[in-house]
């Protein structure tokens, strides 16, 4: 019955667990803007590739076209001119590389024939590309082969140029885009990134302030719309939860004092027997242990609730000597040393309860866990708060020393293993640094503003 | 002396009255608001032990209506919250103690008799018990009007055990009069122990008679 009562307290530190989305340093994920723009820059580039391809095949086509035209445009002109021409005259002898008539056995052609070749330029020293025609014709019953040639390279320099234009323009617009898809992606997904940055902030006991406002983006507006129902029910849950454990705790507290009243009256009855008193008080300075361990809890669970608020300064040194002179037999029954290094004030910012607790749990653990003539020293400043005591056990290890229940010794019987875990709970919940250390037999904690 | 006992949980009300009728008080119970109010209203009493959380209303409104009455009457609070903030708020209504559930019944009789001594005598009355006399005043005590120095420990003890005479009072309820909540982060109980024997033995230097007796080890028992 207690156990599942007292469950929810034993749960990690939950007010303080922030809420990690931050994926670990992983070097195969990437920003989505930069995956976008990945992703964008490999579709485009083959169909700008294949576009530009296209443009050429077509221009190049064209040109073609256009020189034949030309040709046989030329050819027609020589052959009416050619049909006019006596025997001598020196048409017949010309032979440049754009036309040449050679006399040939080779029968008539109706049809020209029209290719490209490469001719040898001498200047240049390199070959050059050419359209061709070529036609058996008849001028004056002889037949003769007509060949007429027109140079491409201009019109290489033409589809160079149409190329170099187009590969800017394309060049110009693949910029635009780019800059304009990350503009775009940049105000589009700043809702998301502000979103993700709340995420990221949020604690337990906070997220009543938390609001996912709405956006002009409608996917947006779902996902805010989701976070905002999942805070408000973690909210209610943890409120819950927080008020359940604070209420069973208050609720215990009656049943522990009836019982505690009726065992407290049974051991005035003269006529019980000496084992059944024995039994009595032990059932009794048990219970006295289940409402220390039930009392402890609910400060536990109010601390984290911030249930002190820091309202006033109170002295740490005044609350040193109020428990210095309290535990006074206890001191002085183990013959404990005491030295203490402390400046005249230390005003430090907490809840006197609170500075009360701290002071009474380091200082009792110093004095319990002391062996008998052992030393304690203790030091004060402005800023730290520092108790050092000899032990004769051994460093408590990280990973326990301020769990809850985590008990380093059993013959402690009257510790219930929260001492520590409180005042863990009272630096983190108010920002005190807390570092405990081992050295030569000496343990000390040391806490600061 | 008359007490009036506002508590909702029979079990609890009928344990105070137990104790504290056995203690010489003539006990009076309200079970809700409205019974304590009527009794207030309708009575005088030299002290009233009122539980916070009642049916039918609140224990501090009971405080409020003994003030506006202008009653004499000592109060004391008990509540199960250990709250910080009503303890303050009943202090400063008018409350002379508080006192956080679950408590020793001996503890409770002992805060009672001190209220009843500070209220109805102004403190200037003496305590005796057969030889032993008592000037809280002064804070010295006599015994066969021979006075005889304590410490300050030893004199709450004796005043402790005096009002909580014939009982079997437990370590643990006088480590928690003498040292508060916090005896428990110190460790054990034994060193009372040590205060009970000086005491013991200083009345008996003084002719007193043996009173503390130990019962099986684990209680003491005063006369």
């Amino acid at each position: 019955m207690v156990k599942t009562i007292l469950k929810p307290y034993m749960a990690p530190d939950t007010a303080s667990v922030k809420f990690s989305l931050t994926v670990k340093k992983d070097t195969h994920s990437m920003k989505l803007l930069t995956k976008t723009m990945v992703y964008f820059l490999l579709i485009m580039l083959p169909v700008f590739t294949a576009g530009a391809f296209y443009l050429y095949t077509t221009f190049n086509k064209e040109i073609k076209h256009e020189t034949d035209e030309e040709l046989v445009n030329d050819k027609l002109q020589w052959m009416r001119y050619l049909d006019t021409a006596t025997i001598n005259n020196p048409v017949f002898a010309i032979n440049t590389p754009e036309f040449n008539l050679q006399p040939t056995d080779k029968p008539v052609q109706t049809k020209h024939k029209l290719k490209g070749v490469s001719i040898f330029q001498e200047p240049e020293d390199t070959y050059a590309p050419f359209r061709q025609l070529t036609q058996v014709i008849t001028v004056n019953n002889k037949n003769y082969q007509l060949t007429l040639r027109k140079s491409l390279i201009e019109k290489d320099d033409l589809i160079k140029n149409i190329i170099h234009v187009m590969l800017a323009a394309f060049g110009g617009l693949f910029l635009f885009v780019l800059l304009s898809n990350w503009l775009i992606s940049k105000s589009i997904w700043k809702p998301f990134y502000a979103s993700l940055d709340k995420i990221q902030r949020l604690q337990l006991n906070k997220l009543e302030n938390t609001v996912f406002d709405r956006t002009a983006t409608h996917e947006f507006n779902q996902l805010n719309a989701a976070l905002n129902n999942m805070t408000t029910r973690i909210h209610q849950d943890y409120t819950n939860i927080k008020e359940l454990t604070e209420d069973a705790a208050h609720e215990m507290q009656t049943p522990l004092a009836i019982a505690q009243s009726k065992l407290e009256l049974l051991l005035q009855d003269d006529s019980l027997s000496e084992t059944q008193l024995k039994g009595i008080l032990t059932s009794y300075d048990e219970l006295q242990r289940l409402s220390r361990l039930n009392h402890n809890l609910l400060l536990l669970a109010k601390i984290e609730n911030q249930q002190y608020p820091v309202t006033d300064q109170p002295d740490l040194c005044t609350v040193l000597e109020k428990y210095l002179s309290l535990f006074e037999e206890l001191i002085r029954e183990k013959e404990l040393q005491i030295h203490t290094d402390m400046i005249a004030t230390a005003p430090w910012p907490l809840h006197p309860a609170l500075t009360d607790i701290l002071v009474s749990n380091l200082l009792g653990n110093a004095i319990k866990y002391n062996y008998p003539r052992g030393h304690i020293r203790i030091h004060i400043s402005a800023q730290t708060f520092s108790i050092s005591n000899t032990s004769e056990l051994p460093q408590i290890p990280p990973d326990i020393l301020f769990q809850r229940f985590k008990k380093q010794h059993n013959v402690y019987t009257n510790s219930n293993g929260l001492g520590l875990a409180i005042v863990k709970k009272i630096a983190d919940s108010y920002q005190l640094s807390l570092q405990y250390s081992y050295e030569n037999g000496w343990h000390t904690f040391s806490t600061g503003i | 002396m008359k007490v009036l006992i506002i508590e909702d949980e029979p079990a609890l009300r009928n344990s105070i009255q137990e104790y504290l009728t056995h203690q010489g008080y003539i006990c009076e119970l309200a079970e809700d608001f409205k019974q304590a109010i009527h009794k207030v209203n309708e009575f005088d009493y030299d002290c009233i032990v009122a539980d916070i959380g009642l049916p039918l209303g609140n224990g501090l409104d009971v405080v409020k209506e003994l003030k506006i009455l202008e009653s004499k009457a000592g109060i004391i609070i008990i509540s199960a919250k250990d709250s910080l903030e009503d303890k303050l708020r009943g202090l400063e209504l008018g409350a002379d103690d508080y006192l956080t559930k679950p408590f020793h019944l001996s503890e409770l009789n002992a805060r009672v008799n001190a209220i009843l001594r500070r209220k109805k005598f102004d403190g200037n009355t003496t305590i005796n018990f057969n030889e032993i006399t008592i000037k809280p005043a002064s804070k010295t005590v006599l015994v066969h009007n021979k006075s005889i120095t304590l410490t300050g420990k030893e004199y709450q003890l004796l005043l402790y055990f005096i009002a909580n005479q014939h009982r079997v009072v437990t370590k643990s309820a006088l480590a928690g009069h003498l040292w508060g909540d916090e005896y428990d982060q110190a460790g054990s109980y034994d060193f009372i122990y040590t205060h009970i024997k000086n005491l013991r033995k200083k009345m008996l230097e003084a002719d007193g008679e043996d009173y503390i007796k130990t019962v099986y080890g684990t209680g003491y028992r005063f006369g």
